[in-house]
């Protein structure tokens, strides 16, 4: 038996695969790509300053990516991180929003409550068309992305307009500094309070809870836990809305924290990253932590890019999907061996 | 009568799938136009030599040589045009084709296009020259198990088969549907076919075929040897070998069906069953209809304590079904299931398990094991489910539990934390028998235990499960082999159709359970 972290030490070989092969294209296209990886390594990890930047973007990455490890080793393909993040935004927002004026102590509690139930809302949806219909997960959860993603281009220009804003993009008024925990694009220690617990809770209920063993056999082969009497639409359900859960707690953070309001077309990416990061961690909550760090350093690394490298910022996205075709390209010959090995027992 | 050169010859033929050998040097010819048997224990290595005739499994060595003329071994296609086809022991036709589509689709030659009358008026005439009586209309899916038999082997005739192989027949039929199909086979062999017939049952070997061969661990035992020279003591000798010397002779002849009607040693039938209540209880017990099987037809049936009831029948009788509907997985639609008194009609499966119903269901590897999930949860999962899903629970002492279990069950394993699907067949059923067999169980539905294994594994889960029966569970044993069910069972009922078609208690005679398990004689 190899050890999680053994595990994600493969699969971080071929994000180094991806990295490289990055490296070449960019350097076909006429960038340097030792400038790139230069600063890359920069922006990311080389100082106290970048280390902080790089845990701004890790801290809510890793909320997000846990929900999907929870979701993803029941069995369930839940792809709406994305979703749910940005309903749990906008749901934190109208709370805050709507509460301006009563005192913190009620106000930030209820608006971790709405964006943690807005997430949770919009996971529930699809869990529950995937176990009393059957609905295909992935494309419900991908539709539901969609249409989060319009719903906030409609709430920051309609009902949550900041009638001030001036920029690009439509945004909500910025949160009131009493509310804020944290300063605009830093770390704070809320934020990494707040993780460390949902970190240690993941883990103790991945790990060391009748569900965390009964999810996972469920998410090998829900037939057989069937016949062991499982209520398997309650696992999933429960996998469904914990992932929705966390997504929509860190888009509450997000606005309560680091960027302090909501705004159109926010973070496009952070879910799909979420999932990237739960698939080299392998689907464990521990290496989950630690990959977290290093796509929040690419993340923070991007801002580098353009200055550094003369890379447009968009380079961070090219080498994600570039990394996500190599842990998926890893994935999938391991399964089909899986399979043919099954077959071959059976017959 | 034998003349020319071997219909098959194969020289020191060897197959590996990966670290298994699966064929041992195995050197052997078979005379042409007569009826061959090909007899061994589950993983003898039969199916494997009858696909290495037929060109499907690429041996590591050896040779084959079909009619006196060697060809390419590992190749359908020259198997099939020096004359081998071979029938497979699950059957291949595409269920949603008309009988005429599935004989278009064996038949090499066509033009490509055709009207559906084109075809039904080409293959009508093929199939009454073999004695099928079927339409050609018809779909695979809605024939009997016993015409669909019928049916591909007409379609491995479709083409000038000089030597047509059959691999396990026998499997799926009645008593009277193999009678019918040994008769047909006689025909073809009269009609200059060669005919090899992979089995396991001693008895039908000797009542159809020529010469006998015996396949153990993958080297060739004996043969082949006419069976007018040779008899079932014998054979059951050579099939089984020797290191099972512990196993009573009636259980020995019941692996191998070596007798034609078994003398039983007097089980005492449980008289206390009859006084208690049962265990379980069907009362007219009907189900929706649903894709997996046919519905059950006001079922009523009851299992004692201490009393093991045979399920017997033609796979596809509703024998799934029943263990679905005990089992909380089918949907009912009148009657009542009552398990040690309670009526558990309303209840999920946890808490059917939880008042003592344990399954070792039809499906060892999807039903029964997670196989990519490592063994402690696997045979964790059914206590796990008895309290909340947050309960804490502590992985290592689970581990150290499952060790001391799966040692007392004489599971083969290094550690467990291996995936369940590291293990054989007969290993990896000794883990569900620790997981289902346990202090607490009541009632044990027993759905094809032992298919696949081999005869030491087979003998274990009997002994397993006459020892819980000797504690004062009830089992529900369901089997396609009738010598298991006449071996341990105190009552055996036959389905047909999703009823119970009789019951009968020792001695058994297989005629009268055989003409149940068909619906003849009534």
């Amino acid at each position: 038996m190899i050890g999680p972290l053994t595990q994600v030490f493969r699969a971080l070989v071929f994000v180094l695969i991806g990295l490289i092969l990055c490296g070449i294209i960019f350097e076909f296209a006429g960038y340097s790509a030792w400038l790139m990886f230069q600063s890359i390594a920069e922006g990311a990890f080389l100082s106290a300053r970048a280390w902080q930047n790089s845990l701004r973007w890790a801290l809510p990455l890793f909320l997000t990516a846990t929900g999907v490890v929870i979701s993803f080793r029941c069995g369930f393909f839940n792809i709406g991180a994305q979703g749910q993040f940005y309903m749990g935004a906008i749901a934190a927002t109208f709370v805050v929003d709507g509460l301006t004026g009563y005192p913190p102590a009620l106000v930030i509690p209820l608006t971790f409550l709405a964006g943690i139930v807005g997430g949770a809302v919009w996971a529930l949806w699809p869990g529950l068309l995937r176990v009393r219909s059957g609905t295909d997960e992935v494309i419900t959860t991908l539709m539901g992305n969609f249409l989060a993603g319009l719903f906030l281009v409609y709430v920051t220009s309609g009902p949550l307009k900041d009638p001030s804003g001036t920029g690009q993009a439509a945004s909500s008024r910025p949160v009131e500094a009493i509310y804020r925990i944290g300063a605009a694009n830093s770390l704070s220690p809320a934020i990494i309070a707040i993780c460390v617990l949902v970190g240690i809770g993941a883990w103790v209920l991945v790990n060391r809870t009748s569900f965390g063993v009964l999810s996972s056999l469920a998410g090998r082969n829900p037939i057989m836990v069937v016949w062991q009497g499982a209520r398997l639409s309650r696992l999933g359900l429960a996998g469904f809305v914990l992932g929705g859960a966390l997504a929509g707690l860190a888009g509450t953070i997000e606005v309560m924290g680091p960027i302090g309001r909501l705004s159109s077309g926010m973070l496009p990416t952070h879910g799909f990253t979420a999932i990237l990061i739960a698939l080299v961690a392998n689907l464990s909550i521990l290496a989950t932590a630690f990959v977290s760090v290093f796509f929040g350093g690419l993340a923070a690394a991007g801002l580098y890019l353009p200055v550094l490298a003369g890379l447009p910022a968009a380079a961070i996205d090219i080498i994600n999907a570039a990394i996500a075709l190599f842990i998926t390209a890893r994935a999938w010959p391991k399964r089909l061996t899986n399979l043919f090995r099954s077959r071959r027992s059976a017959a | 009568m034998t003349s020319g050169p071997n219909a098959i010859e194969c020289r020191g033929v060897s197959v590996e799938y990966g670290d298994v050998k699966a064929l041992i040097d195995v050197s052997v010819g078979f005379a042409p136009r007569q009826i061959h048997a090909v007899v061994g224990q589950n993983g003898a290595g039969k199916t494997t030599f009858a696909r290495v005739a037929a060109g499907i499994v690429q041996p590591v060595r050896g040779t084959l040589a079909i009619g006196g003329r060697e060809v390419p071994v590992g190749s359908v296609g020259a198997a099939r045009a020096a004359g081998i086809e071979l029938v497979h022991q699950s059957f291949a036709l595409p269920p949603s084709f008309t009988v005429a589509e599935a004989m278009e689709f064996g038949a090499a030659s066509g033009r490509g296009v055709f009207t559906r009358g084109e075809l039904q008026r080409r293959w009508r005439r093929h199939l009454e020259s073999l004695g099928v009586t079927v339409s050609p209309r018809e779909r695979i899916r809605d024939l009997p198990v016993e015409t669909q038999q019928a049916v591909e082997i007409a379609r491995a005739l479709v083409t000038d088969a000089k030597v047509l192989i059959l691999d396990e027949p026998t499997a799926v039929l009645s008593p009277s549907g193999i009678d019918n199909l040994f008769a047909r086979l006689r025909v073809m062999q009269a009609n200059g076919v060669t005919i090899l017939l992979i089995l396991h049952k001693i008895r039908e070997v000797l009542s159809v075929a020529e010469t006998v061969t015996v396949l153990r661990g993958g080297r060739l035992i004996e043969g082949p040897i006419p069976t007018a020279e040779t008899d079932a003591g014998h054979l059951a000798s050579a099939i089984i070998g020797s290191g099972l010397e512990s196993l009573s002779t009636i259980d020995r002849e019941a692996l191998v069906g070596a007798d034609d009607e078994p003398e039983h040693e007097a089980t005492t039938p449980a008289m206390a069953a009859e006084r208690s209540v049962p265990v379980l209880e069907l009362r007219g017990v009907s189900t929706r209809a649903d894709t997996e099987g046919p519905a059950l037809r006001d079922i009523s049936l009851a299992v004692g304590r201490g009393e093991i009831v045979g399920v017997a029948g033609v796979e596809g009788n509703g024998q799934r079904t029943l263990v679905r509907a005990v089992a909380d997985l089918a949907d009912l639609a009148r009657g009542a299931i009552v398990l040690n008194g309670d009526d558990v009609t309303r209840r999920p499966l946890v808490e059917r398990r939880a008042s003592g119903l344990r399954v070792i269901p039809f499906e060892r590897n999807t039903e029964g094991l997670s196989l990519s999930s490592p063994l402690w949860e696997n045979w964790s999962a059914r206590t796990l489910l008895l309290g909340g899903l947050l309960n804490l629970i502590n992985p290592a002492r689970l581990r150290r539990d499952c060790d001391d279990s799966l040692k007392t069950w004489d599971v083969r394993f290094s550690s467990s934390s291996q995936l369940a699907g590291s293990l054989s067949g007969g290993n990896a059923q000794k883990v569900i028998l620790a997981r289902e067999i346990d202090g607490t169980a009541t009632l044990i539905i027993a759905a094809q235990p032992t298919r696949g294994l081999d005869v030491g594994a087979t003998a274990f889960v009997w002994r397993a499960l006459r020892e819980a029966k000797a504690r004062g569970c009830g089992i529900l044993l369901i089997s396609s082999d009738l010598d298991e069910l006449f071996d341990i069972s105190d009552r055996v009922v036959v389905m047909l159709s999703g009823r119970i078609s009789g019951e009968f208690r020792p001695p058994y005679h297989l005629g009268e359970v055989g003409a149940a398990m068909t619906g003849a004689g009534r």
